[in-house]
């Protein structure tokens, strides 16, 4: 009973809580349980990364102890001022607890208003992700990795220490900078410490629950943008409102495209879900990892940080999208940025290669997004969101190879 | 540099998995193609085309291979590159389109093509039934069960088998040798792996010695593994057995 309390505790309602404060940075329109939760998860890692970082690095006695310590002080109160922030816009407990499209009445509404083919699309897709998740529960997934990364996990929940024993013999060790950075099994351990649960048992039975569904969320989050009924709408309703003249077939292909934009998420989801448990075309694809290692950083830094990078990328360019088609004014969307830096930190904190991997999708995309846009401030915003990654690479090379300069 | 280039060709044809006539790449790739001329949307084609185009140009770019192995001094790492091109999501974003007048015959006939030229991930020889909740070996945690002190650590060797799972149930046990000795590629040496895995019969007198420098305090070995005198001439004790395993203690 405890040790599901401790659970849900740090698996859901704290992260749920500090999604709600960057939350408050952007539009109303845009706020959705599914968004507030994602955005705490990376904010909490990102948390979790610029406090125990330095703790690896620096300290080297029940280093562990001081960076659970600080980490769980910082994200209560991140916590409890993301409640604070969002009673106080909202103006009432219930107002805090309603979403305009996701309360249960409407949720009911948008089942009895699906045909039936998109039932059975949905119940598919469902039906799917619950495999995933038996086969996750049910099944051991071999790999040798584990001896490492679950071993320190295991380590720092059972001796208060973080990276100075090494996990494949016991021996005392020197600082690994390549593994310490990545401070992901540090986080396993963490809740495993507080929840009771062995970091074993946690990674290999309770993350999957985790982590496989929130990486459908963000592949939803992703289809609803691509797919977006709304945003069609309202394109549909600027165009005739601003006086365009649409004929007859016009406007019927328009209801045509509102229609399919919602026919077409389930399909997307079932299609992602088919990838997932068919793309083990080798041992390295990202899909792979998914499903066979998903409790390791690497696997959450290939299937759940570089999507949810391209995903605020749209994000962002939707909101300048609208502004173009629909002449909506210049959007709150302070907090997108800030979820771009915290994804940044927590591609740092699941493996020091995703930090190199990230900035280079970062930059890649910054430049096709400058070019399509005729924007060079483009380039300028995505350079400051990687500044933490340039710090994060500045300390892995300093560490790791400052020998070299004496 | 025309080495570097047919290296990352080889790196790419082993993710892809080419080798083992697995095509998914070619469903991705000519979705990326068809995304080229049919993508209208500005910033979605900065994102699902441009980007993951110049990612592919990148990836095959002789002197980036160069730059990159150089600052992480890894080589083997660099396929990981191929996970910034998120096959699946730009391939069913553009199954979608592409099919848009025939949305579920397309998803369908996607579908069957994904199941046709991919591989069933559950089908792996390294996914088996759980025994337990810690999705260990359920010997490795009876043995530990057996052996683990109530106060301190002990050193205990233990056969290849049991060497990725021991540490996983307790960290209370240490090995005189870890993981790094089974992966041949690393090319670590060490004289008790030596005796303990490579040597077809076991010189009891020369392991015992060895195993005593640690100290380790138990030694796990198969029943079935040969010894030119059995350990209990050398102060050892027959502990216990769990499945194939054979626990002896150390008594001096």
């Amino acid at each position: 009973m405890f040790q599901i309390a401790g659970i849900l505790l740090w698996l859901v309602i704290i992260p749920y809580c500090i999604g709600l404060l960057p939350a408050g940075l952007m539009a109303a329109d845009k706020r959705n349980p599914g968004l507030i939760f994602l955005m705490g998860y990376f904010m909490m890692w990102a948390l979790f990364g610029v406090v125990t970082i330095p703790v690896v690095l620096f300290v080297r006695y029940d280093n562990f102890i001081l960076a659970s310590s600080c980490f769980m002080s910082l994200s209560i109160l991140c916590a409890a001022a993301g409640v604070y922030f969002a009673y106080r816009r909202a103006g009432s407990i219930k107002e805090l607890v309603r979403f305009r499209r996701v309360s249960w009445r409407g949720l009911k509404q948008s089942v009895t208003e699906m045909s039936w083919a998109e039932r059975i699309e949905w119940s598919l897709f469902l039906l799917l992700l619950g495999f995933q998740l038996y086969k996750a529960a049910a099944y051991a997934s071999f790999d040798g990795d584990d001896a490492y990364y679950v071993v320190v996990s295991l380590i720092a929940q059972q001796a208060d220490t973080m990276y100075t024993i090494l996990p494949l013999t016991g021996r005392h060790t020197g600082l690994d900078i390549r593994h310490a950075m990545a401070v992901f099994p540090m986080w396993t351990a963490f809740v495993a410490k507080k929840s009771h649960i062995h970091a074993t048992i946690l990674s290999h039975t309770v993350l999957p629950f985790l982590l496989i569904p929130l990486t459908y969320l963000v592949y939803f989050e992703m289809g609803k943008l691509l797919f977006d009924r709304q945003g069609k709408r309202q394109e549909i309703v600027a165009r005739r409102t601003s006086g365009v003249v649409r004929t007859r077939k016009g406007r019927a292909a328009d209801n045509r495209d509102a229609a399919a934009s919602r026919e077409n998420l389930p399909l997307f989801m079932l299609l992602m879900a088919v990838f997932q448990i068919f793309g083990n075309v080798s041992i390295y694809t990202n899909e792979t990892f998914f499903l066979t290692r998903t409790w390791q950083g690497k696997a959450v830094a290939g299937s759940l940080v570089i999507p949810a990078l391209l995903w605020l990328f749209l994000l962002l360019q939707r909101s300048r999208e609208q502004r173009d088609v629909i002449g909506k004014k210049r959007q709150r969307n302070q907090g997108l940025w800030l979820m771009l830096v915290c994804v940044n930190i927590t591609a740092g904190i699941c493996s020091s290669i995703a930090v190199f991997l990230v900035s280079i999708l970062m930059a890649v995309t910054a430049v096709c997004l400058a070019f399509v846009e005729r924007d060079i401030k483009i380039l300028f915003k995505m350079g400051a969101v990687c500044i933490p990654s340039a710090v994060y690479v500045l300390a892995y090379l300093i560490v790791g190879y400052g020998y070299l300069l004496k | 540099m025309w080495g570097i280039f047919l290296e990352s060709v080889v790196i790419f044809k082993n993710y892809m998995g080419f080798h083992q006539h697995r095509y998914l790449a070619f469903l991705y790739l000519g979705i990326l193609l068809y995304l080229w001329f049919a993508e209208k949307n500005r910033h979605r084609r900065a994102v699902f085309v441009y980007a993951p185009t110049l990612l592919l140009l990148l990836f095959f770019c002789p002197l980036f291979r160069k730059l990159f192995v150089r600052l992480l001094d890894d080589s083997e790492t660099y396929y990981r590159l191929l996970w910034l091109l998120q096959m699946s999501l730009v391939s069913a974003y553009g199954v979608i389109r592409l099919c848009a007048k025939h949305r579920r015959i397309g998803t369908a006939l996607a579908c069957g093509v994904i199941i046709l030229c991919g591989d069933y991930v559950y089908d792996s020889e390294n996914i088996s039934r759980a025994e337990n909740a810690y999705h260990l070996p359920q010997e490795t945690i009876d043995i530990v069960d057996l052996i683990e002190p109530e106060e301190g650590r002990i050193t205990v060797l233990v056969p290849a088998d049991l060497i990725y799972y021991i540490r996983q149930y307790s960290t209370n046990i240490e090995l005189p040798y870890g993981r790094e000795m089974l992966i041949a590629r690393w090319d670590y040496h060490h004289p008790m792996y030596e005796a303990m895995e490579q040597a077809e019969v076991i010189e009891t007198k020369s392991f015992v010695e060895l195993a005593r420098e640690y100290p380790c305090a138990y030694i796990v070995l198969k029943e079935d593994r040969e010894m030119t005198q059995p350990l209990t001439e050398y102060g050892f004790e027959r502990y216990g057995q769990v499945g194939e395993f054979v626990i002896y203690q150390d008594m001096e």
